[in-house]
């Protein structure tokens, strides 16, 4: 493995069985590579997967085949013992600031466990390296002692954040970590987020349903559909050079905060939901509502390679990528032709 | 006349903890056929302010007046509301699935409210007409799928279906109230387009209350930003972007992610308690350009450079407007 490479991710499939006997392909053979001091974006739309992956990423899910790499280390096949010493390099930062802290116990003591599961620092110890975290994210350490309801939901991330570093990780993947937070407290937490990577060297997995906010904080991006990435790119020629349709498709559906550009531009309206990852389409899952569709995408599965003239960095899973400037909102599907 | 004229809305809450002042002081107009977006984060009384207009609110104490083609909502009875409300006022809110009964078929959801508010219409019509909303929205083969339960749709059939029956009876005013915050953007585009094609087609005018500022710049005719229950500016939507007045307004707009990849600009600190509200302007205490006057006066709603239909609470000079905006 590469010097470079923090985690990698080969080939992960992870399945869920439901109750009418069918199975959920959640993730469906994924491989990437997370590098060290990256940020690395994972966006797409409800159900695509991109929360069971990184729960994958971070061992809390059994992957169903494939293998998760953490430091030249294979760690998907670990016991949970085994386990133990990586977590205390990998954390992971949820979205709901509300759900993810125990109501009964004081801060101090949540933002303390990670010292007392691994039986680091005790008593007054621990005390002052929790309010030394709580200081570093930008609360009041003397609010040791208060409970996680007197806190706003910006000041009750900032507790997520203080837990997930208090081992000093390598690696932390945010898992929406934003989205429950107004845009004006959204912001705080992105910039501490953005202050604590340089000061620690942090990398991130940062996962979010919001582009504008993935696009800000990331190097590059992966963008999912229905258990597969269908490109990844870094972060500007996702956006300068789009390949895959349904790229283009998810930049075109964002608003923008801008009434000349939404007044202007063409909007690409999706026809349909997306199909129900019990049953997912063949050939490429996003052929049932891609614009471009043609007789092979329902054949075959594209790989996710680079194309066109693409460097290795930027690899699309397509047969008919976009080029650049080409106008997608007049096309249409035509599932007989080559 | 407007179709819907707020002046002076107050709603508290008794709560253990004290009186809540959830919305101090809200006036505004909505035209027929036009989109008014009410913009703010959490606690602003965006919902609240809706809720109570079209008499939702329970236990609490309110005062002011709105009225919508000659009747006060406030003071109108129970019955009065009742039938203004879905004939005259559809109202479509964040959560489908709270809003749709589970046990019962979507069809005969729709074919229900319907028939409430018109006595004469016969089942087989109301059932026709039921299906033709259904593909108005988009919902495709919809004379099959009117005889599904709401958890045979995905989110974003289900906020179609929510906003087929709102428009069964051709209402003059639509309240959506965060209608697409639950959705995946593309779904947000499907179903925006949705509600921007009916309004084109019915002339329904439109309250969206949302904290999306996105969804503001591509929906809005005029703009409201609350904050702390009261409007800190009001101005056409170009005007909220380009010419912005209130430092709350630009504070929102400068939050946002930006383009360039720089560092974002967050609003020092959180909201203040609707509880203890401090004297003067609500937003002093986050203010980069707060003054010894606005810690103590509420600054009222007056025009920016003279024009009427562009106000600001806020004391710093109105007339220089381009100059303070980012």
């Amino acid at each position: 493995m590469n010097n470079d490479v923090l985690l990698k991710v080969d080939d992960v499939r992870k399945e869920f069985p439901t109750h009418s006997k069918e199975v959920v392909h959640a993730v469906d053979g994924v491989s990437l590579e997370v590098r060290k001091g990256e940020t690395l974006g994972l966006v797409g739309e409800t159900g695509c997967g991109k929360s069971t992956l990184a729960r994958c990423m971070a061992h809390l899910y059994d992957v169903t085949s494939g293998s998760v790499w953490f430091d030249g280390k294979e760690i998907s096949t670990l016991s949970r013992r085994a386990m133990r010493p990586v977590r205390r390099e990998v954390q992971m930062i949820f979205q709901d600031p509300y759900g993810s802290l125990n109501p009964r116990r004081r801060v101090g003591s949540i933002i303390g466990d990670p010292f007392a599961i691994h039986g680091i620092a005790s008593g007054p110890e621990r005390k002052k390296k929790v309010q030394e975290l709580m200081e570093l994210v930008g609360l009041n350490p003397e609010h040791y002692n208060r409970f996680p309801a007197e806190f706003s939901g910006g000041q009750r991330q900032r507790i997520g954040v203080a837990r997930a570093l208090a081992l000093r990780p390598k690696l932390v993947i945010c898992d929406e970590p934003v989205s429950a937070l107004d845009v004006s407290i959204q912001a705080q937490i992105i910039n501490l987020l953005a202050d604590l990577q340089k000061e620690f060297d942090l990398t991130y997995v940062f996962i979010s349903h919001d582009l504008s906010v993935v696009r800000h904080v990331s190097d590059r991006i992966a963008v999912m559909y229905l258990g597969k990435i269908v490109e990844l790119a870094p972060t500007h020629e996702l956006f300068g050079q789009t390949r895959h349709p349904y790229t283009r498709a998810l930049l075109s559906a964002l608003p923008v905060a801008d009434p000349d550009t939404a007044d202007s531009r063409e909007q690409i309206i999706l026809g349909g939901d997306m199909p129900a990852a019990t049953n997912p389409p063949e050939g490429c899952r996003f052929h049932t509502r891609c614009p471009k569709a043609r007789a092979d995408c329902a054949a075959g599965e594209p790989p996710l390679i680079s194309v066109l003239d693409d460097r290795q960095d930027h690899r699309t899973a397509c047969f008919h990528p976009l080029t650049i400037g080409e106008d997608m909102s007049t096309a249409v599907p035509d599932l007989k032709a080559s | 006349m407007a179709l819907l004229e707020v002046r002076d809305l107050r709603v508290s809450f008794d709560t253990p903890d004290g009186t809540v002042r959830a919305v101090r002081g809200l006036s505004f107009d909505v035209e027929a056929g036009q989109t008014l977006a009410v913009v703010g984060e959490s606690g602003s009384g965006k919902s609240v302010a809706t809720q109570t207009i079209t008499g939702l609110t329970r236990g609490a104490q309110v005062s002011g007046t709105a009225f919508f083609d000659g009747t006060d909502l406030i003071s109108a009875d129970q019955s009065t509301l009742r039938r203004l409300r879905g004939a005259q006022i559809g109202m479509i809110f964040q959560d489908p699935l709270s809003s749709l009964h589970p046990h019962y078929r979507i069809g005969w959801q729709i074919v229900e409210m319907i028939r409430a508010h018109d006595t004469v219409i016969s089942k087989q019509a109301a059932r026709q007409r039921a299906a033709e909303l259904l593909t108005l929205v988009g919902i495709p083969r919809a004379s099959e799928r009117i005889d599904d339960y709401p958890h045979q749709f995905s989110g974003g059939m289900r906020q179609r279906v929510m906003i087929a029956m709102a428009m069964a009876l051709d209402p003059a005013l639509l309240i959506a109230d965060e209608p697409t915050t639950a959705l995946d953007v593309t779904v947000q585009a499907q179903v925006l387009n949705v509600m921007r094609r009916l309004q084109e087609q019915f002339g329904t005018a439109i309250i969206l209350i949302t904290h999306d500022l996105g969804v503001v710049a591509e929906m809005a005719d005029e703009v409201v930003v609350m904050y702390a229950g009261a409007v800190m500016e009001r101005a056409p939507r170009r005007d909220i972007f380009y010419r912005n007045h209130h430092p709350y307004t630009q504070g929102l707009l400068a939050s946002l992610p930006a383009r360039s990849g720089d560092r974002l600009t967050p609003i020092a600190g959180s909201p203040p308690s609707l509880i203890s509200l401090p004297a003067g302007c609500p937003f002093a205490g986050r203010c980069p350009h707060v003054f010894d006057k606005c810690r103590t006066e509420v600054p009222p709603l007056t025009d920016v450079g003279g024009d009427p239909r562009h106000q600001s609470a806020c004391w710093l000079p109105h007339t220089v407007s381009e100059a303070i905006a980012s």
